[in-house]
């Protein structure tokens, strides 16, 4: 078995964001769910923090190729 | 991604040849790729910002204005149509109005008719009954003038016959009568019937 | 994709070298792969667009139509809704081309003759980031000045031992943070996206090719996960340009707001 520890960090730091992502997902389908006229407020809200939240899973794959 | 290990060592055994570029790290920006991504995007925001954008917003700027226009003209038509249902009701109402004003006088004129029939009718009968009235009247004169003749003749040859001494003027003596009966009809009857003695008299 | 494979040799999975694809020249101003790809695409763009855009009526076409759907969603459901109606106008070029350029260089990482994501090289990305921190932080001191555009950076009302600590971190984040995690996310997903794509072609062929009976049954459904992650590719390409787009915006429109 062959690999790197840096890749390893880098599935270590996927979960906190895997976390997040999920949570503002669910929160969004609920938050439709009950009020399906927010949709379009909610969703822009919903992938900007997606997109908040990815930002640490790339910092991680950018390491994770930055200390291989 | 499992073995970043691996592929540097098949790096490492084509090194020389691949050079400083193919080893880096992928987060080091290659400057020619710097470059022309900085040249391509300038090219592309001044071929946007002086040519497609403006024609755009031109294009959504003259929808707005036609939708807009026809907006508009859909408005003007209904108001159109509006004033037209309102001239239409109106005309309706003064019609109607008219028809109701006709009925009125309809109804007034042949109101009036009857009443016209009715006093003519009343007048006729007014009429007569006064030619009736009248008949009676002239008819009793002829039967009092008549008696008052004879009566005159008959009181007179009565009263020669009582007296006994003929009275030879005819015309002294019907002055007499008359005035006698003159006399009588001024103390008992009343001033109306005195005229209608009078009248017959004359046109008798 | 061009790595090779020798025959019943390990399996050598996609890495980051494998996106170093210099076509001409050496060294730091070779040409490369990405570029060729870039270029195309912009003149490819641009030749489009200037073309839709000549004749454009007011009752749209089909080609129209499409466009109009794109330049809606840039111009009235990003630019205006979150810069604000007041302001969105001069920034509708800028949002417009990275938009444009970001989902059609993204696309290009699908499309079979190319099939390279230009955007997996960190330059490109790198390049358009800068030009979105050049706009917003033009905009910025042109609105306020230096002096108010460093005041602005720190809320008021806080106590003053905290104040420079927080200038600190403003600081950072306005001038560090926010280039960089632009250019890393559209980068990290279009980089992460294509080597999974190679790992499911490169390990299907590798079973395929090399693989020893059963094993080789197994391309079937490597094959089948590269079918399927491409038309995943596809969301991610769209997704990515709409999302550096937003976040274009989104630090646009701080500079018009006036709280903070």
């Amino acid at each position: 078995m062959e690999g790197n520890l840096a890749i390893i960090g880098y599935g270590l730091s996927a979960i906190g964001p895997g976390v997040g992502i999920g949570l503002i997902f669910a929160a969004y389908v609920s938050g439709v769910a009950r009020q399906p006229e927010t949709r379009g407020v909610l969703q822009t809200i919903a992938i900007l923090g997606f997109v908040l939240c990815e930002q640490l899973a790339i910092f991680g794959i950018a390491l994770a190729f930055v200390f291989s | 991604m499992g073995a970043i290990d691996n592929a540097a060592a098949v790096l490492a055994a084509e090194s020389g040849e691949g050079g400083f570029w193919e080893s880096t790290y992928p987060v080091i920006p290659h400057p020619g790729e710097l470059i022309v991504g900085i040249i391509s995007f300038a090219v592309l925001y001044f071929l946007y910002k002086k040519y497609v954008v403006p024609r755009l917003e031109t294009m959504l700027a003259e929808r707005q204005r036609t939708i807009e226009g026809g907006i508009e003209r859909a408005e003007a038509m209904q108001a159109e149509a509006k004033a037209a249902l309102e001239q239409y009701r109106a005309q309706l109402a003064e019609a109607r109005n008219e028809a109701a004003q006709i009925r009125d006088a309809a109804r007034a004129e042949g109101q009036q008719i009857i009443e016209e029939l009715r006093a003519q009718a009343q007048e006729e009968s007014a009429r007569i009954v006064a030619r009736g009235e009248e008949q009676i009247a002239s008819a009793r004169q002829q039967v009092v003038n008549e008696l008052r003749g004879q009566i005159g003749a008959l009181a007179v040859d009565l009263a020669g016959r009582v007296v006994g001494e003929s009275l030879a003027d005819d015309a002294r003596r019907q002055g007499t009568v008359d005035r006698f009966l003159d006399q009588l009809d001024g103390m008992s009857a009343t001033e109306g019937r005195g005229d209608a003695v009078a009248v017959p008299g004359g046109n008798r | 994709m061009t790595t090779e494979v020798s025959a019943a040799e390990e399996f050598v999975p996609p890495s980051a070298p494998d996106f170093w694809q210099p076509l001409v020249g050496e060294g730091a101003f070779a040409l490369t792969r990405s570029m060729v790809v870039m270029v195309l695409v912009t003149i490819g763009l641009a030749v489009v667009m200037m073309a839709v855009t000549r004749r454009l009526s007011v009752v749209p076409g089909r080609g129209q139509f499409r466009l109009e759907g794109m330049y809606g969603l840039v111009r009235n459901s990003i630019g205006r809704d979150i810069i604000g109606s007041a302001h969105f106008k001069p920034y509708i070029p800028l949002l417009f081309t990275l938009f444009t350029l970001i989902l059609v260089n993204n696309l290009m990482g699908i499309i079979p003759p190319v099939q390279f994501p230009t955007m997996s090289r960190i330059g490109f990305p790198l390049a358009l980031a800068l030009g979105v921190y050049v706009v917003y932080l033009v905009a910025g001191v042109r609105r306020r000045g230096i002096v108010g555009f460093l005041k602005n950076l720190v809320p008021s009302g806080l106590p003053w031992w905290v104040v420079p600590v927080v200038f600190v971190l403003e600081l950072v984040t306005f001038l560090i943070t926010r280039p960089v995690t632009l250019t890393l996310r559209l980068f990290g997903n279009m980089f992460a996206g294509h080597i999974l794509l190679l790992l499911f072609a490169l390990g299907g062929e590798y079973f395929l090719l090399h693989g020893e009976g059963l094993l080789r049954v197994i391309s079937i459904p490597a094959f089948l996960m590269f079918f399927l992650f491409s038309a995943f590719e596809i969301l991610i390409a769209f997704l990515q340009a709409y999302v550096f787009i937003l976040l274009a915006s989104i630090y646009i429109a701080e500079v018009y707001a006036d709280d903070h």
